[in-house]
């Protein structure tokens, strides 16, 4: 579309187009903004809303179909993560473990500023506000280490505010909570 | 003076559609935002509850009002020649109504698909 | 060509003319104002490129530790606040002071004192914010101050209180400037000039105007509020004390993205007004554009949370504001096509401006098609807040103002120097910003896509950001060669460059019917437009002009004269007197500045002097009006057909107050938002258990108010009338009214139970009644000045004006009254004992 335009443009800057009436004018003035300033703009944002929205819907964190979603609580501070499992005794700093193909509901909190929990390649972003508590949706669907760092400016330590989020298979997963909450 | 603003070929014309449109939209987000805290609708509704319902109406309702507005202006529009001062206005006019109500529909749409306090 | 008569030519300078020496900074004069605007704006723009390439230099290659994070953050910060505050705001203004006076017929803008005071606020101010970076403590929290980062606890430094007061003194050059320039185009057309006579290029200004009228007012409460914060340690942002942070967020993207617009529409308009100069055709679509520019207008203030779509905000709302951003490319696809369409049915000559002209669209459409992909909520969580954000705002912002500014920059320097620029250094300037823009940012789609974060000091290495960020590095510095290259272009050519025939490009505005380099009064003779296009259909306009052949071509009285006409229609309404050079801007200018040094070093006495000393400058100032001596005093050699402004009762000074309080009733409404917003959607928002201002007083408080403005509405009517019988006793006994009722609110205000500093509530109610003060006062103040101004005979039947122009400001000051009762006083009653 935009080479397309472009062309258009470039093409409309070197013809010569001769004696053109006043009602010829008229004609293409109406043919081209009706085409290209209305029709084009309002279609391409109904196909764009049209995709946009179920995909949107779809990463609501509504609750699952198996009941509840698993929760891991994230308290961003200046400058790092602090990561606590509710009810399981586990506390860890910069960096979480999830299992794979499980929903996991984190419930974001910040001690002082604004900031932005992201993991690239699991989510979009979202961030901790003072006083708040906002809900990202995760799934990992292949085991791995994931990057994550944070994503609203925060001060001097921003660029070095990053985490890691490890998805383990189920077994595994269990296996390693049991040895975090042993350890604690 | 009242009489004279009402007129299809009042400058005022030109913006009447956009200034609805942006009571509409003020009406709509401080609308949600505040049913949102105060009594939201239960999650389980999904899209089909009340207050959607409500906001789809108002929804509607502007539509409706901006497009009568537009067949207005436009046939207004239609009575003079040339490019008088008077046909510019009322066609504008018409242009900026027939716009807010479309602007309307589609920013009011997404009430039918997604629920509205998550 | 002819030349004017030599005398008449004299005389003309002698009463439009700037002061030799010194002299010169007490001009009023447009031309000269905005010239210094776009000077002093270019000079931003040069040190906030100067502050890019050294952003660029630290991120070039992965953990370099050349500038360190906290000099970083303070560079990152001031190149955004000095290119969107102190360059692109100011240069676009002031090419609209320059220009528009010209284009639509006239001699100068209608408050020609208000735009001297705006560029010495904007210089000061600018100056001041500057001045932090030399003493290293500039603001770091970001140009977009996000509380809690820049609030007294997490940046205990003075660095946001330069941004909060050094931003906020700037924005009255922008109010200012959006003021004047809606009256000047509303009510100073040449007379004939209808609305739908108008060049495109004064409805682009009139709704950029329009749109700094609206949008910046939000944000001036925000700076208030958070200055407050700071400063007194009222809790408006702070969770404990009943307040939110995010609200600083709407209250600041409820201007960010108008001002998006704001400096997007003034460059539209340079393309507009060059491509049918270039294609020697009428612009094809004129009423199109004109739907174009006001559906932007409107739009543009319903978008603001598009950039707030990861704070966590129902889905639903943000579908909304999707929508509604979408909805933007609407009418930008419009004028693309109307452009198109121009251009098709034109023969079109290619030169340099149509050059950058070219360049404009490729950026811009590039610049658009990414907006539209990050108005998509999903994608947007993807990408919000990295260095894909960074590119797309660059290419609109670069793209959609600068080269535009370009475009009109060689266009019309042969008006304002006289000369032609050469075409060979002027090409190669272009082709070198060109490529090294787009090598620059181009590039920064795909760091951004790979995950790179924006406001990083550094990053490391091995995440594939490292080649990408040294090309956009490189293409920075042959961006930096081109802008050198044009600059350099420009000065020589003040000094080599062909004198320039008149009307060098055939235009058809009429800017181009002055002398170039334009005299003071630009016109000799005031014609009637007849046409839109007047220059193509009247081509021995420039000698008739100044041959004096038409309007107002009389200076034997010595007064700087203007048409004024109505608003619609044109049609002649009066002569509008304007005052001449005044040295009361800069004093007051330097006055505030003074305010502002010491809120910074918060040596609160010397505020109040020099507050005190502000206001008595500025009220001096607006004792030379009317039948003032140095204005226009009652008596010889007046016009009566049409009559002289100040001795009618519909003139701009009573517009200027209309669109004054429109900006003013934006800031009322910006603090009910607040009020209502944090009462619905804080976290800990606390209602007192007992409302803590007494009610029997108040409504007796408003009362008196209500007496005073009846009496003085009685009053402006019988004027109207040419009755001015007791009219001295009536305005005193305003007056005195005014004064009791001040007085009784100052009462109400010391009785009142507040704890400002505990509760966001009580601090609300301190802001609002400050703000119900400040209006009484004023409203008694100028009333009693006017008591005095009949006294001596300023103000009378004969000279009606000034009581029509400050009536509304006392309904105004009575409408807030009440609704502020109302709303912060009888709702939450309302709501405790339901």
């Amino acid at each position: 579309m935009f080479v397309g335009l472009i062309a258009l443009w470039w093409q409309a800057m070197r013809r010569d187009p001769g004696e053109i009436s006043q009602e010829q004018v008229r004609r293409l003035q109406n043919r081209w903004i009706l085409a290209g300033g209305l029709a084009l703009p309002l279609g391409s944002i109904a196909l764009i809303l049209a995709l946009g929205i179920p995909a949107g819907r779809n990463m609501l964190p509504l609750p699952p179909a198996g009941g509840d979603a698993m929760v891991i609580e994230v308290k961003a501070y200046q400058w790092g993560w602090r990561v606590t499992y509710p009810d399981q005794d586990i506390e860890l700093t910069d960096e979480l473990h999830i299992p794979t193909d499980t929903p996991v509901d984190i419930h974001l909190t910040t001690a002082d500023v604004i900031h932005s929990f992201w993991v690239p390649r699991l989510a979009g972003k979202l961030d901790t506000i003072p006083g708040r508590t906002n809900v990202l949706r995760l799934e990992a669907s292949r085991p791995g280490e994931y990057r994550g760092q944070c994503a609203e400016f925060c001060g001097i330590g921003h660029a070095h505010m990053s985490f890691t989020v490890t998805a383990h298979p189920p077994e595994e997963y269990e296996k390693w909570r049991e040895k975090a909450q042993a350890d604690d | 003076m009242l009489k004279a603003l009402w007129r299809p070929t009042h400058p005022a014309h030109t913006t009447l559609g956009l200034i609805l449109w942006s009571l509409w939209f003020v009406a709509l987000y401080g609308g949600l935002s505040v049913a949102c805290e105060l009594v939201p609708p239960t999650l389980e509704q999904g899209a089909v509850n009340w207050l959607n319902a409500s906001l789809l109406l108002l929804t509607l309702a502007t539509t409706g009002v901006l497009l009568w507005l537009t067949q207005r202006c436009w046939r207004a529009a239609k009575r003079f020649e040339g490019s008088s001062q008077e046909r510019l206005i009322a066609q504008v006019g018409a242009g900026a109504h027939g716009f807010s109500a479309g602007a309307a529909l589609i920013v009011g749409l997404p009430v039918t698909a997604l629920p509205p306090c998550l | 060509m002819t030349e004017p008569d030599p005398n008449q030519h004299r005389a003309f300078e002698r009463v439009w003319g700037n002061r030799p020496g010194w002299g010169a900074l007490a001009a009023v004069n447009h031309t000269s104002i905005g010239l210094r605007f776009m000077g002093t704006g270019i000079f931003f723009f040069l040190v906030g490129g100067l502050l890019a390439m050294l952003i660029r230099t630290q991120i070039a290659l992965p953990e370099q530790e050349i500038i360190g994070p906290e000099t970083y953050n303070q560079l990152f910060t001031m190149h955004g606040t000095v290119m969107m505050f102190l360059f692109a705001i100011p240069v676009l203004e002031g090419l609209a002071i320059y220009m528009i006076p010209k284009m639509i017929g006239t001699r100068d803008l209608v408050f020609p004192r208000i735009s001297s005071l705006g560029y010495y606020c904007y210089l000061f101010g600018g100056l001041i914010i500057l001045s932090s970076l030399f003493l290293g403590i500039a603001p770091n929290s970001g140009w977009f101050m996000y509380t809690p980062l820049s609030s007294a606890e997490y940046a205990p430094g003075p660095g946001s209180d330069f941004w909060l007061l050094g931003i906020t003194f700037v924005e009255i050059s922008a109010m200012a400037a959006g003021i004047e320039l809606t009256v000047s185009i509303l009510r100073s057309r040449a007379p004939g000039m209808t609305l739908s006579k108008m060049p495109i290029f004064c409805w682009y200004i009139l709704a950029m105007a329009l749109m700094i009228v609206f949008g910046f007012p939000p944000l001036i409460l925000g700076s208030i509020l958070l200055e407050l914060e700071r400063a007194a340690g009222l809790p408006f942002f702070q969770v404990a004390g009943g307040g939110d942070p995010l609200l600083w967020q709407h209250l600041f993207w409820l201007f960010g993205h108008p001002e998006v617009y704001i400096i997007f529409l003034p460059a539209a308009g340079i393309v507009s007004t060059l491509i049918p100069v270039f294609a020697q055709r009428p612009l094809v679509g004129y009423r199109w554009i004109v739907l174009a520019i006001m559906i932007t207008g409107f739009i543009s203030f319903g978008l603001w949370v598009h950039h707030m779509f990861t704070v966590g905000i129902p889905q639903l709302a943000q579908a909304f504001f999707s929508a509604a951003s979408m909805l933007v490319a609407v009418p930008t696809a419009i004028q693309v096509f109307a452009w198109l369409a121009t251009l098709w049915v034109g023969k079109v000559i290619f030169s340099l401006p149509m050059l950058w002209v070219f360049g404009f669209l490729v950026v811009f459409v590039c610049g658009g098609l990414t907006g539209v992909m990050l108005a998509l909520v999903p994608f947007n969580w993807q990408v919000h807040d990295t260095h894909f954000v960074v590119a797309h705002l660059h290419y609109v912002l670069v793209g959609g103002m600068f080269f535009p500014l370009m475009a009109g920059l060689y266009y019309w320097l042969p008006h304002l120097s006289g000369r032609m620029p050469s075409r060979n250094l002027g090409n190669w300037g272009f082709w070198l910003t060109f490529i090294g823009f787009n090598v620059t940012f181009l590039l920064m789609h795909l760091t951004g896509l790979l995950g790179m974060p924006r406001r990083v000091y550094t990053y490391e290495s091995g995440m594939g950001w490292d080649g990408l960020n040294l090309l956009s590095s490189v293409g920075g510095f042959i961006m930096s060669a081109g802008i050198a290259l044009i600059i350099l272009d420009v000065v020589l050519h003040f000094r080599f460059g062909k004198p320039a025939p008149r009307n060098p490009w055939n235009a058809d505005t009429l800017e181009w019917a002055t002398r170039t380099p334009p005299s003071s009064y630009n016109f000799l003779s005031q014609p009637r437009i007849e046409t839109r296009h007047p220059l193509w259909d009247r081509p021995d306009l420039p000698d008739t002009i100044a041959a004096g052949a038409h309007g107002l071509r009389d200076i034997g009285h010595g007064r700087r004269e203007i048409y004024g006409t109505d608003a619609v229609h044109a049609r002649l309404k009066e002569v509008i007197h304007l005052p001449t050079n005044s040295w009361w801007p800069l004093l007051s200018a330097l006055a505030l500045a003074v305010v502002c040094i010491s809120l910074l070093i918060r040596t609160y006495p010397l505020a109040l002097v020099a507050l005190a000393v502000a206001t008595g400058l500025l009220l001096r100032w607006s004792w030379e009006n009317g039948a003032h001596p140095k204005a226009a005093p009652l008596g010889l050699q007046e016009p009566t057909d049409p009559p002289l402004h100040s001795r009618t009762c519909d003139g701009p000074g009573l517009w200027g107050m209309a669109v004054t309080l429109l900006a003013d009733a934006t800031l009322y409404l910006s603090l009910l938002f607040s009020w209502f917003y944090l009462w619905t959607v804080s976290p800990e928002w606390r209602l007192p258990e007992e409302t803590p201002l007494a009610l029997a007083p108040l409504v007796l408080c408003g009362l008196l108010l209500a007496a005073a403005v009846a009496l003085y509405s009685r009053m402006t009517q019988r004027l109207r009338l040419g009755q001015d019988r007791n009219l001295l006793a009536n305005t005193a006994l305003v007056a005195l009214l005014g004064v009791l009722h001040t007085a009784a609110l100052i009462g109400v205000f010391a009785g009142a139970d507040l704890r400002p500093t505990e509760l966001a509530h009580d601090a609300v109610l301190m802001v609002m009644l400050f703000y119900l003060l400040f209006h009484s006062g004023l409203a008694t103040v100028a009333t009693g000045l006017q008591a005095w101004r009949v006294k001596l005979g300023y103000l009378s039947a004969r000279l009606p004006y000034e009581p029509m122009v400050l009536k509304p400001f006392w309904m105004y000051t009575l409408g807030i009254f009440w609704l502020s009762v109302a709303v912060f006083l009888l709702l939450p009653m309302a709501w405790g004992s339901a």
